[in-house]
Parts: C-alpha cells; structure tokens; sequence
C-alpha cells in the first residue's frame, strides 16, 4: 500500500476539465513526478490530496487517512508548496515564513534559517515587492522547513533561475536519502529525469502513463546537429540514417537508442561542430502519446 | 480557536479599525458637542429648516435630553453607516479575499481543522466590532461627562449600546456568511454592500414621510429601534434579540459552508 493513494479519483468541472477516473500511488521512500500539459489536471488532484475539494467519485488518502475529513491530521507530516504563490499582503517574507512556522506548531527557525541560507534568500523585505523568484524561494523554505515526512510540491521551480534550480534538485536528493516521500509536478522533464524514482503523466484529467523514469525516457528522442568539413562527409554520413536531413555540410536528425552509432559513425569524418537538443517535454508527450496510440 | 491566525489578523487589520475608530471619534465629540441643554441647538434649527432630510437620516423629531440628542443623530445613521461599511471591509479580507488570491492555502495547509481556522476568523470579526462598540461608547461618555457633565443617563444608554451592538452582528453575520460562500470578492463585496446600500436607503425612504412609512417592514435595520431604548421601552429588547439571532445563524452558517465546501486554492 502507498504512502499517498489515489483511487479513481473524478472531479468533473464540466468541458472537459477536471480528472477522470485517477488512480496511482506514491510508495514510502519515493519521488513520483507528476507530469502533464497545462490544464492536464494536476493541480486539481493535488488539491484533493491537500484536502482543498472533494472528490466526486472515487477516495483519496495519504498514510491511509480520508484527505478531506483527515487533513489536519495528515498536515502534522506534510510540507505543501502550491503552484499558485500567493501569500497574506503587507507582512515581510520572514515575518511570514515566521507566520507558516507557529501555524505549523514549530519550535524555532533552525531549519528554515538553513534554507534561507542554502537558496540565497534575503527575507526582510516586504513580499509585495519581491519578485517571482524571491516568492517561490520563500514558499520553498515553508515547505520544507517543518521537515515533513511527505512533500507535495506544485511546479517547485518555477520562477527560479538555472542555479537555484540546480540547488533545488540537491535539496530534493537530500531529502530523497532521508527517506521522505515526495509529489512533484512539473514542466521541466531535466529537475523529474535527475529527482524523479517514477512519473505519472496525464492529460486532459486522464492517466495516460505511471511508469519508472528509465523506462519512461527510453522513448525519448534527441535532436543531434552536426557540421562536417565538408558537404561530400554530410552526404556519405546522412546515407546511414534513414531519418537523417543533409543540408550543405550539416546533417540534423532525431536520435534514440541508436546514439552509440550515431557518435560512432560520425568519428569517421571531421566534426567541426556539435549540436545536442533535448526534447522539450511537449515534444516528449507529443512522441510518447502518439507512440501510445501505436500500441 | 487559532491564537496565531487570530493575532496575526489583529495584525493585518488594525489600521483598518484605527481609521474607522476615528472617524467615529470625529463624528461623536462633534454631536455631543453640538448639544445644548437650553434647547436651543443648532441643529433642531437646522433641522426645522431642511425636515425630510434630516427625517431621512433618522434625525427627525430629536428629543430635548442629551441621550435623546445622542441617539437621533448619532444611532439613527452615522454609527450605523460607517460600522457598515467597516463590515464589508473586514468581513472580505476575513475570507473570500484569501481564497481569492489563493493565500487561504498557507492558512489551510496547517495541523488546524478547517473548522477551527473559519471559527477563528469569525471571532476576530465579532470581537474587533466589539472593540469598536466599546471604543465609540466610550468616547460619547467621556465627551458627555466632560462637556455636559452628569447629563448623559448612562443606564439607558449601555443598553442602547447593546442594541446596536445586536444590529452590527446581525450585519457582520450576513457579510461574513458571503464571504464564505463566494470564491470571488467580486461576489462576496458585491452581494454584501448591496444588502448594506438596500437595507439603508429602504430605511431612509421609509422615514421621510407617511407615504412611504410601511416601507419600514422590509429593511432589516427597522429592528433596531434606537428611540425605543432612549425612551426605555421594553419592546426594543425584541428586535435586538431577533437581530442577535440572525447574526448568530449567519455565522454559523457561513462556518458550516466554509467548512465542507471545494476551494479553489
């Protein structure tokens, strides 16, 4: 039995919107990322977890408790940061960290000081007047800092520049080797690839895949560009592969599991210039939805 | 109860009842000022002047005593008015205006039950009005006992007190109530200073003349029937109870709904 269940969950908001008979857990110990487009679904299945909204049809429980009826209960050991920042106006991000923390029934700010200091937040300014980014550190910092034993996180890095994210995927990892029990939605595929045991993707409120990460990327394509020294070694090289396009003296081409040949065989002409595009997570739903219909 | 929500809502709105507070300051030395006890105030001539005006603000046929004086011109309207619109205030930033802009997560996602966090701000609403009250009361009678001293029957005025007391519950309740049931302050703003805008201007139409007198039966705020304390009838006492009433089912209800209602947060 998971930590987190989700037993087909449907909360039908009507034209579509809303999640569809839902159904996936997360497992004690476990980063399960929760992957899908805008509107897929995700906020409103985590809005059911953090006991928000009801389910129409179907349970949802963490530690095995009704997160409706239980939620104050389950709060004792949950860390939340929502997809939304939104905080209470006119107060200061420690007055408010400060605030979170006696809500949350805490004895000091040790932790939260650490946090502080790990994600290079200067919280003594008013939050009116902070930008995205300082936000999402603060929220980042609330949910952490009670150190709870499951984390639900709702696009945790947006708003953060490259670094913090960086930081941000160390945390998580840190986490991880405690033992702690993480959700994770998310847009970015690097942060749920590096964090992430297993994923479940959705659209359109619909499960479409609950997978390990390996398994989930090994369909996942990249666009390799490589420029020869000359036109003649584009040609001769963009024979070997099928789905390769020569242009002048530089071939692109979409590669999967045929990487190692891809490298191999370019080593036989002068490479001038490499290019590694990874797909964007649209590209990797369009590629892993279309493959899906195939089956 | 929640002591950390209830304190950090003091917090947050103490300016908002600091500037209340002193209008209604302003307002309360100004009247008791105005009175004169040889009769021949100000404002009875003014008054004679312009009747359906002063009619309309309750203000018309003002007795002679100070606390007949007190109550035509300050309980009839102004200590009715401004309070309203204090309610309003308070009662969107008290709920609706966290759902709204999605804060109310923060204060949910606590060891709290949802509950006890609604019923926290609900005490908060009732208890800065009672401070209000408390305040205002206080000012009348330090301004009365200093300008007019021993003139003010401060018996007959307590329990006028608590008369408008039941009138600012009754109010509070029903802003407290849609600002629970809305998701948007649009709605919840909206349909509270309707109900305010309705209740008074149906009572000021009401007063003018007998044309319209009947109109008094669908306002709500003809329950507070302030000249019935000053004259110290006891049929006052029922419209203050019933309005006591209403205040207490509307925020109970509001906590109900709030309670086991979807939040979009």
């Amino acid at each position: 039995m998971g930590l987190i269940e989700i037993n087909h969950i449907t909360k039908d908001y009507g034209k579509g919107k809303g999640v569809f008979d839902l159904s996936f857990d997360v497992q004690e110990g476990e980063i399960l990322g929760f992957l899908g487009p805008n509107g897929a679904g995700k906020t409103t299945t985590i809005r059911q977890l953090l006991g928000f909204i009801k389910p129409d049809v179907g349970s949802v429980s963490i530690f095995g408790k009704n997160c409706f009826l239980q939620a104050h209960e389950i709060q004792r050991e949950l860390g939340y940061l929502p997809g939304e920042i939104a905080f209470m106006d006119s107060m200061s991000g420690i007055e408010f960290i400060r605030f979170v923390a006696d809500m949350k029934g805490m004895n000091g700010l040790e932790r939260a000081k650490e946090l502080m200091e790990r994600f290079e937040l200067e919280p003594s300014g008013k939050i009116k007047k902070m930008s995205k980014g300082m936000k999402q550190k603060i929220g980042i910092v609330c949910a952490f800092m009670q150190n709870p034993r499951i984390l639900i996180l709702d696009e945790p890095t947006s708003g953060l520049d490259p670094l913090m994210q960086n930081r941000f995927v160390e945390l998580v990892l840190e986490e991880k080797k405690k033992g702690k029990t993480i959700l994770m939605s998310s847009h970015i595929f690097e942060e749920v690839e590096r964090t992430c045991d297993r994923a479940a993707i959705i659209r359109q409120g619909r499960l479409v895949a609950v997978d390990g990460m390996d398994r989930l990327c090994q369909g996942r394509k990249k666009k390799i560009e490589i420029t020869f020294a000359d036109a003649d070694m584009a040609l001769k090289y963009g024979e070997v592969f099928k789905q390769a396009q020569v242009n002048g003296c530089r071939v692109s081409m979409n590669v999967g599991n045929d990487m190692d040949m891809a490298v191999k065989e370019a080593a036989r002409y002068t490479v001038k210039d490499l290019n590694i595009n990874t797909q964007s997570l649209e590209e990797f739903f369009m590629h892993f939805y279309s493959q899906n219909r195939e089956d | 109860m929640n002591f950390t929500l209830y304190k950090r809502e003091w917090k947050n709105n103490w300016i908002l009842l600091l500037l209340f507070a002193a209008v209604l300051t302003m307002y309360a030395c100004m009247i008791v000022s105005m009175f004169d006890p040889k009769m021949e105030d100000s404002l009875s001539i003014m008054s004679e002047s312009m009747p359906e005006i002063f009619a309309a603000f309750g203000m018309a046929d003002v007795g002679k005593t100070l606390l007949e004086f007190v109550t035509g011109y300050l309980y009839g309207m102004l200590l009715i008015a401004f309070p309203a619109v204090y309610i309003i205030i308070l009662s969107n930033r008290l709920v609706a205006r966290y759902v709204d802009n999605g804060s109310m997560a923060y204060i949910l996602a606590v060891p709290s039950k949802r509950g006890r966090i609604i019923f926290t701000q609900a005490v908060f609403s009732i208890s800065s009005l009672l401070v209000l009250l408390a305040y205002v009361a206080g000012v009348i009678i330090a301004c009365s006992q200093f300008m007019f001293y021993g003139e003010m029957e401060l018996a007959a005025f307590l329990k006028l007190n608590a008369g408008l007391f039941g009138l600012w519950i009754m109010l509070g309740g029903v802003c407290f109530l849609f600002s629970c049931i809305f998701n948007d302050t649009k709605w919840s703003a909206g349909l509270s200073t309707a109900f305010v805008v309705y209740s008074l201007l149906v009572q000021m139409v009401s007063q003018v003349g007998d044309k319209f007198e009947n109109l008094k039966y669908i306002t709500p705020l003809t329950m507070f029937q302030s000249d019935a304390f000053a004259a110290g009838n006891s049929e006052a006492w029922l419209g203050c109870i019933v309005m006591y009433i209403i205040g207490a089912v509307c925020y109970t209800a509001g906590i109900i709904v709030f309670t086991k209602r979807d939040l979009p947060i």
